[in-house]
């Protein structure tokens, strides 16, 4: 824990690197955060007096996706965020500790860097506790006792954000997103199924180099990242315009790059960087590799499927329809009921007619009405 | 040409809807049998047919944004531009219709008496559920309207009221989405509250935009079976302002002293 009282600093120097690479990695952090490069010196300066931050990572109901594509991150470089700006003192896919041990360096966090360490939280949190008990406690226990004294808190992947696919329907252990469950503490919410590591770790990265949450939007997520749609940034967006739609996955239109659109793309609903920031260290994103968006960073993505249609949700259900396709059988369905009014409207015209004509001589200006059905 | 009269053969009890004193209706005496009252003015029929244009427009360019059935003819990205255009005419029209509605709201303060309508009292209700009975052949007592009929009312409020309220709304949102901090955007920035994430107040604006193709279906066929069984003229009164009415113990037309 010694290392730990170092600055990012000093703990890179006497890792071997020059202060010349030191510049370099702060270039490169400035710009995976998202920030302008005039904000650069900012960083620099807190790289240079900021100290490892102490992290814990909470895997609930997970599948261990985020943590995969966390460590996947290379810009920056995994490495580097592992062993120069935050100490990963709590996780289970990565500590060689295990059993009582870990546990162990867990409650020592906690008591010894009160509201100082990061707490990241992938998965969702199950109401039912039987569903998930880590070392005998239940998940929501072991939540609430490490979130008591973070600093802040980072909601890694679209279960702790949105409760995702644990809380989809009929969503059997009660999964609920940690925004649910802690109210008083300064989330992020990093929503994505995994989200993009460059992301996760541009996120960690703000909040040691400034010591704050980054600017979020009115969900909690950070806007640097999920300010824009992927719509809005999509490489095939002039397709979109042009009405140049992807009919199937093998016509000519998927050879020559077309829209997305009408197989089902959620890029127009879902808000992410996948656009720009691209996976595995920018080579590419479902889009832009033939797949429609499956719209993996928004709340109950899994319910508004299915992934390869264009579907619209019946509000308050979990049911989606195709809109033109219902929409057009109750029109159907109007237009026979119509047909049926109209048939009555002129049977009974004819019968009233008849009736009519039989006392006409009543039916002068002082009528009482005779016919009362009409 | 007179329009045979043994044809109005039901005697129809009074509306108790009460209205606001608004100026007087015009009438027109034919001579005949029948009075002709100016139930529609002009802004009313220009608003009827803006905004039947303009849905008739959004429908078309919304179905084809929510499921584009046509591709442009020349399969060239860098020149075509079908679901731009596409889009822009629905946006246009969107534009078009609010400002329409507008005015219409205007109307609703200053028009006759027809040209507004008052749910909050029973009996209302009460004749809506007459005059569903109504249309359903069942025994009613549903009064006899030289305007509207309550039940008519009720679904302009749902649809043309309430609906396009849920259009707007729900529209003006997705329009401004890509710009949230623009002073429109954080107009509507509050409408996901309400209605939920990007893809909820998508398919609000998709099923708000079917249930006004069956109000379309609907009106057009009431307004043409009420031409049909009343002889009254609906059908041309949306194009001239005036309905026959058949002269009645002078009572029904709140003034016929106004003639032209």
């Amino acid at each position: 824990m010694e290392k730990d009282m170092q600055t990012i600093y000093q703990s890179v120097l006497s890792r071997g690197f020059s202060r010349r690479d030191f510049l370099k990695m702060c270039a490169v952090l400035t710009a995976s955060i998202g920030l302008d490069y005039s904000q650069n010196s900012e960083v620099v300066k807190a790289m240079e007096v900021s100290k490892r931050v102490p992290v814990i990572w909470l895997q609930l109901q997970d599948c261990t996706g985020c943590s995969e594509s966390f460590i996947r991150s290379s810009h920056p470089k995994i490495e580097s965020v592992l062993f120069n700006m935050i100490s990963l003192e709590y996780t289970e896919a990565l500590s060689a500790a295990s059993g009582h041990q870990i546990e162990e360096a867990r409650k020592h966090v906690i008591e010894n860097y009160p509201g100082e360490y990061i707490l990241a939280v992938e998965g969702s949190i199950p109401m039912h506790d039987e569903y998930l008990m880590i070392g005998g406690v239940s998940a929501k226990q072991t939540l609430l006792e490490t979130a008591k004294h973070a600093k802040a808190i980072l909601a890694y992947g679209s279960c702790s954000s949105w409760g995702g696919i644990p809380a989809a329907y009929p969503n059997p252990t009660g999964a609920k997103p940690i925004t649910d469950i802690i109210k008083d503490k300064p989330i992020v919410r990093v929503p994505g199924c995994p989200p993009i590591a460059e992301v996760m770790t541009g996120v960690i990265a703000h909040l040691i180099t400034f010591g704050t949450v980054p600017e979020l939007d009115h969900h909690g997520r950070p806007k640097a990242f999920y300010r824009h749609r992927i719509h809005d940034k999509c490489n095939r967006r002039a397709f979109f315009d042009s009405g140049l739609f992807v009919e199937s996955f093998d016509d000519e239109g998927a050879k020559q790059g077309y829209c997305l659109y009408k197989v089902g793309c959620k890029g127009p609903t879902t808000y992410n960087s996948c656009a720009e920031m691209r996976w595995n260290g920018g080579v590419s994103y479902p889009i832009q590799s033939g797949n429609p968006c499956i719209g993996c960073s928004e709340s109950n993505f899994w319910d508004n499927g299915p992934f390869y249609t264009r579907m619209a949700k019946i509000p308050g259900t979990q049911t989606t329809i195709n809109p033109e396709v219902v929409g057009a059988g109750v029109i159907g369905a109007t237009v026979a009921g119509i047909a049926v009014h109209a048939a009555v409207t002129a049977v009974m015209n004819k019968k009233s007619d008849k009736s009519n004509k039989k006392d006409k001589v009543d039916t002068s200006d002082k009528g009482e009405s005779r016919e009362e059905d009409k | 040409m007179s329009i045979p009269v043994e044809k109005s053969k039901h005697e129809h009890p009074e509306t108790r809807i009460a209205a606001k004193e608004r100026r007087p209706v015009r009438t027109r005496e034919d001579g005949k049998a029948y009075i002709k009252v100016y139930v529609w003015e002009l802004p009313v029929r220009i608003f009827h047919w803006i905004n039947a244009a303009t849905i008739l427009v959004m429908i078309v360019t919304g179905i084809y944004i929510g499921k584009p059935f046509l591709g442009p003819l020349v399969h060239e990205d860098a020149t075509a531009f079908l679901m731009g255009w596409v889009r822009y005419i629905h946006f246009f029209a969107a534009f078009v219709f609010t400002a329409n509605l507008l005015a219409r709201w205007y109307w609703v303060f200053k028009g006759n008496k027809y040209a507004t309508s008052n749910p909050a009292q029973k009996a209302f209700w009460v004749e809506t559920w007459q005059t569903a009975k109504f249309y359903l052949f069942l025994r009613n007592k549903k009064p006899h309207y030289t305007g509207h009929n309550p039940l008519a009312q009720l679904s302009y409020w749902i649809f043309i009221g309430v609906g396009s309220i849920l259009a707007m709304l729900t529209g003006y949102y997705l329009f401004f989405e890509p710009q949230p901090e623009s002073l429109f955007g954080r107009m509507f920035s509050w409408v996901p509250m309400i209605f939920g994430d990007s893809f909820m107040i998508r398919s609000w604006h998709h099923l708000v935009a079917w249930g006004f193709i069956v109000f379309i279906v609907v009106h057009i066929y009431m307004a043409f079976r009420e031409d049909w069984m009343e002889r009254n003229g609906t059908m041309s009164s949306i194009f001239t302002g005036y309905k026959s009415e058949k002269k009645l113990k002078g009572k029904q037309h709140d003034d016929e002293s106004t003639k032209e």
